[in-house]
């Protein structure tokens, strides 16, 4: 489980990647607003924290750029005991759950654990992107014409549209979509690629998958 | 007996369809040849019968006169060829538009531009020799299964909210054949690769 953690105040910020490292996550820290939306842009999360009062960007305008970019990943906002406001402008510009500072360590690990269990339920029921509209619960892909996916077909397309702004890897498509299963290979994801590829094309949609075996892959719009 | 609403014209009628059925014979077997498996699964070609035909005429008030049976209805020779893969719907059409004496007057791609029920397939109608109106339909064994059931299922195509849910189901099934055509198509390509 991969996590970004954005909080200016250096010292609170090692303690809190030790912890939530020692407690088995991979941690990315970033110490003010414009590193962890540059981070958040290049690498997919399973799971964000942003401190609200950082240097450069607010925790609050990274969430909203976050959210206006399709990026659905779970967020916690840390906040001030005093800053009601800014709680609930947190929770409604898109935020899951939010921390009041002091915080105890064991409830922020139980929050970051609550938080990224729910992972995919958060995802929204229709996806698009360039010409195409993914469906959750119909498991359609829709563009001039329309299929519908097998469900690891559509796992896959969902995990590359989430991630529409960086590229995505087959370790973190092995591990999100197939999760980890052994008899999954690289291989597999190219298959899965490939059908993904021939199926955008039979819908006469203009979207691509860019890469080649073995990975990145990332979706684009082909003008 | 009354006379036939073709005329003299069924002998020349069933040479032409022989010479396109022909024609499609040899591009299967050279695809044979170079690809060692045919791209045809079946093909089937026939004249529409004098009651098929009159009783178009009557449904679209035309006279039932040979002009209308020939000039106007363009499907009194018709020929259905089902392939095996999605590509092969285009190799065969290829195919045909290239042929000698052959002249396209109309082509229609419900496959990149599907039906609102979910109908696949690819028409063409050609016209031989500046003569005979031939209509072609080609499509995967997939596309032909859902035509084909869909055939034997009687719904009331006008819609009442039940008969809504079963044209809801219908094209359902005909986008989950499609996936998986073209997977079955993403398969074959990805193997033809590695040989």
């Amino acid at each position: 489980m991969k996590l970004l953690l954005a909080e200016d105040t250096v010292d609170l910020n090692k303690v809190v990647t030790e912890m939530l490292t020692i407690s088995g996550f991979d941690v990315d820290s970033a110490f003010d607003g414009k590193e962890a939306l540059d981070l958040a842009l290049k690498n997919g999360y399973d799971g964000i924290i942003l401190d609200i009062m950082m240097p450069k960007l607010s925790g609050l305008e990274v969430l909203k750029e976050l959210r206006e970019r399709n990026i659905v990943t779970p967020v916690l906002m840390l906040t001030a005991k005093a800053e009601v406001d800014d709680r609930v402008e947190g929770l409604d510009a898109g935020a899951d759950d939010y921390l009041t500072k002091p915080f105890a360590m064991k409830e922020l690990l139980a929050r970051v654990k609550a938080l990224t269990r729910r992972g995919r339920d958060y995802a929204a029921k229709e996806l698009s992107f360039g010409d195409i509209i993914l469906k959750s619960e119909s498991l359609e892909l829709i563009s001039e014409n329309t299929v519908r996916l097998s469900l690891k077909e559509f796992e896959l397309m969902q995990t590359l549209l989430l991630n529409q702004e960086h590229t995505v890897d087959c370790n973190y498509l092995l591990e999100h979509v197939w999760n980890d299963a052994e008899e999954v290979t690289e291989e597999t994801v190219w298959l899965y690629v490939n059908f993904l590829q021939g199926k955008l094309e039979y819908i006469d949609s203009s979207v691509v998958i860019k890469g080649e075996k073995g990975g990145p892959f990332q979706v684009v719009v082909n003008e | 007996m009354k006379e036939s609403i073709y005329g003299d014209h069924r002998p020349a009628m069933e040479d032409v369809m022989n010479i396109i059925l022909g024609s499609i014979d040899e591009l299967r077997a050279n695809m044979e040849e170079q690809y060692l498996t045919d791209p045809v699964e079946h093909c089937l070609g026939r004249i529409k019968s004098e009651t098929s035909m009159r009783e178009k005429c009557v449904r679209q008030n035309l006279p039932e006169t040979t002009e209308s049976a020939l000039n106007v209805i363009h499907d009194a020779i018709g020929i259905r060829v089902v392939c095996a893969f999605i590509s092969d719907v285009y190799s065969v059409r290829d195919h045909l538009k290239n042929m000698d004496k052959v002249e396209v007057v109309e082509e229609k791609d419900y496959i990149k531009h599907v039906k609102p029920n979910g109908y696949r397939s690819l028409h063409l109608i050609l016209r031989y020799d500046n003569k005979y109106f031939v209509e072609i339909q080609i499509r995967t064994i997939s596309m032909d299964t859902w035509a084909a059931l869909e055939h034997h299922i009687h719904y009331k195509k006008a819609a009442s909210e039940n008969d809504k849910l079963i044209i809801a189901e219908l094209k359902r099934c005909a986008d989950e054949l499609a996936s998986t055509d073209m997977s079955m198509q993403t398969i074959r390509d990805m193997i033809r690769k590695e040989l």
